[in-house]
């Protein structure tokens, strides 16, 4: 493996009591496509708020593209795409003046140029001056896409980015995401969705209550003639017994 | 009806109490409480210098004003909790999953504010000047009107705003003629009688003499407001097809000379789209000062012939400083938080768009100025209340980064406001009363807003963002 580009070690989120990441290690290597894989509550999110400086580590350390999250939030989220979670673009700009403003904020030159690309290449041509409050979940959620990858970035973080989507545009969306990281860049894909997970990642890792339970990648696991899905309800169902 | 009733009760207080914890909320009508009970001790010595009847005028402007405050927040609810809680889903705005009408739930969320509000700010007022009234010789039955009047003075703000924005949703020069009639019969009433028109505010009158008639006339107004409120409201409805041009960039490209532009440009066109540089400067700062000048001109026979103006400018300056909730209240930090921009960043941008903002009260003190034939206090007038509200957004800002209208409801934030801004406030009229135009010397107080504002970004760039 290359340098990695994402490398966490003992990476841990409390809230008061609550544990919600448990020490966490892991590192992801260029040009791969990472699954973060666990169930509702499991601390996905949580790890992609951490890795992208959203919120502060309670312990551990992380680095993303060289830059400590912790020192240089600003600087990762400069060099990084983000969706988020939830789907939050501002309610009363328009979908264009929304990828504008991320065009401005990011300083991107011909921003007018790739905004008509993503309308055209994500099928919202015709939402682009309806205000995003407006908007259905499924174009919020193409937008948010948008925004992650307009200005090209070599490393996107992205939590469940196809959650809203029909069945024609996932597949639009996995069809990019695969071609994206064949170009050299590198995807962190936290989902629950493990069909997706196996059809594009190379590596995964399981994360139940805030622990990693495994880490590996797809090709060994259809190597060992396993299906994702049957190898992680019975990790969960394990992790839950024990 | 209960049910719903009830729900939206609970609704509210998790509200509140999801924000900064329900034993910090609870917190909040005892601390009010706890001002009133204390506060009552002083009367015998206010008494000297102001008689209890001129007290009791500020005490109901300030509940009616409460009550415009309210109504205006309860208006702009949906967007707000949705900016604040993600796509929020408040039973104000269930009509589309439960079988009741728009009205029915309307009326029900009214009833709610009001009884919660009572509990939240009239009753601990009340209370603590029952019980502080045998120890100041008060007779037992003045604080039981008091909290009647004072909670029809609320009613009357919050029914106000109700009815007028009802009539603004079904046709913008019915509410400007509503205005003008208003304004009209103010004048004449002022004319005819030759006495403050605010003397006539009937919950006012009721309280200085109890009547059958006079309470049934503050009960019969409220009435007709919120009967006129129910038949003329509009529900929403969502046009998704509505398209709009493209501003940001144009917009983007003049306001050049901010710090962050783009920024900038989002911050008005939030304003705009979302109706609240209209709604909120007529709703949250023309109609409540008017008011309050109303109330403070009856103090004209015991402050110097400046000290209504210079007083109305202090108050000016902190209903001003409130212009900064009106900036962040459809903003949370989650909207940011996917780009390269800093808290510190964000704030001194909203800090810039708010001094943008500050023209309106800078000309709203000039026009009373020159209304009220005090002219020549003018400047220090405009400076007074420019430096209270810089002042004030100062601590604001420290206290409360980016959540000021959720925060405020933290009683050690309340707290610390209130003694900070106390204290200023009553060195400020003590000097502007011994010689007005020493107030120009309250420019002063950018120094202490610049250091808590840099206190503010430290601190609120160090916090994780809260997610409201």
């Amino acid at each position: 493996m290359t340098t990695p580009v994402i490398a966490a070690t003992g990476l841990t989120k409390m809230y008061g009591d609550l544990v919600a990441v448990n020490g966490v290690s892991l590192s992801v290597g260029k040009g791969a496509l990472f699954g973060l894989l666990g169930p509702n509550g499991s601390g996905k999110s949580t790890m992609i708020k951490m890795l992208t400086g959203q919120i502060r580590p309670t312990a551990g350390t992380a680095t993303v593209l060289g830059l400590d999250v912790r020192q240089d939030p600003i600087g990762v989220r400069e060099r990084v795409g983000i969706i988020p979670e939830q789907e939050t673009p501002p309610s009363f700009l328009t979908a264009t003046e929304y990828l504008q403003f991320v065009g401005a904020i990011r300083k991107i030159p011909d921003i007018d140029e790739r905004a008509a690309w993503w309308f055209d290449f994500l099928d919202f041509k015709d939402k682009k001056d309806v205000l995003c409050k407006d908007l259905s979940r499924g174009t919020r959620q193409k937008l948010m896409f948008a925004q992650a990858f307009i200005h090209k970035p070599e490393l996107a973080l992205i939590d469940e980015p196809l959650i809203n989507f029909d069945p024609i545009m996932q597949r639009v969306v996995k069809d990019y995401l695969t071609e994206y990281v064949k170009a050299g860049n590198t995807i962190f894909l936290s989902t629950h969705i493990l069909e997706v997970a196996e059809e594009i990642c190379s590596g995964f890792a399981i994360l139940h209550k805030g622990n990693i339970l495994h880490a590996g990648t797809v090709a060994d696991l259809v190597a060992g003639n396993r299906h994702l899905d049957d190898f992680f309800l019975d990790l969960v169902q394990r992790s839950r017994n024990a | 009806m209960l049910e719903l009733f009830v729900a939206m009760v609970k609704e509210e207080w998790r509200v509140h109490s999801t924000m900064f914890g329900s034993i910090s909320f609870a917190l909040f009508p005892i601390l009010i409480f706890w001002i009133a009970f204390m506060g009552s001790f002083l009367l015998p010595l206010m008494r000297h210098s102001l008689p209890a009847g001129e007290l009791s005028l500020v005490l109901h402007a300030n509940y009616l004003m409460l009550g415009f405050m309210v109504g205006a927040f309860g208006l702009l609810g949906a967007e707000v909790m949705n900016r604040r809680f993600g796509q929020a889903s408040l039973l104000t705005y269930s009509a589309r999953s439960l079988p009741l009408s728009e009205r029915f739930i309307f009326a029900n969320f009214v009833v709610k504010d009001t009884l919660y509000y009572f509990v939240l700010w009239v009753l601990p007022l009340a209370l603590g000047f029952l019980l502080a009234s045998p120890f100041i010789g008060v007779p037992i039955t003045l604080p039981l009107l008091l909290s009647l009047t004072l909670t029809l003075s609320f009613l009357s703000g919050l029914c106000a705003v109700f009815f007028l924005s009802s009539v603004y949703s079904r046709s913008k020069p019915a509410l400007a003629a509503i205005l003008v009639i208003l304004a009209g019969a103010v004048g004449a009433i002022a004319l005819l009688t030759g006495q403050d028109p605010a003397r006539f505010f009937p919950p006012l009158m009721l309280f200085n003499a109890f009547s059958w008639p006079n309470f049934v006339l503050s009960g019969a107004a409220i009435a007709i407001l919120f009967v006129v409120s129910i038949w003329l409201f509009t529900p929403e409805t969502a046009d998704a097809t509505r398209h709009y041009p493209d501003v940001l960039t144009p917009l983007t490209k003049k306001l050049s000379f901010f710090p962050t532009p783009p920024l900038a440009a989002k911050d008005l066109i939030d304003m705009y789209r979302s109706g609240g540089i209209v709604g909120q400067t007529l709703f949250s700062f023309v109609i409540p000062l008017v008011v309050i000048w109303f109330f403070l001109s009856l103090l004209t026979g015991y402050l110097p012939s400046y000290g209504v103006l210079l007083e109305f400018a202090i108050v000016t300056g902190i209903i001003a400083s409130t212009m900064y909730t009106w900036l962040t209240m459809f903003d949370t930090f989650g909207a940011y938080a996917c780009l390269p921009i800093s808290v510190r960043t964000l704030i001194k941008s909203k800090i810039a768009s708010f001094s943008v903002l500050q023209l309106i009260p800078a000309v709203f003190v000039g026009f009373a100025a020159l209304l009220s034939g005090q002219a020549l206090y003018l400047l220090p007038a405009v400076v007074l209340c420019l430096s209270v509200s810089f002042y004030s957004l100062g601590i604001t800002v420290w206290l409360t980064g980016l959540s000021p209208s959720v925060l405020v409801y933290n009683v050690r934030v309340m707290i610390t406001y209130l003694i900070l801004i106390g204290i200023v406030l009553t060195v400020l009229s003590a000097v502007a009363f011994a010689a007005p135009f020493a107030a120009l010397g309250a420019v002063i107080l950018f120094v202490p807003a610049a250091f808590f504002a840099r206190l503010g970004f430290a601190k609120w760039e160090a916090h994780e963002q809260p997610g409201f």
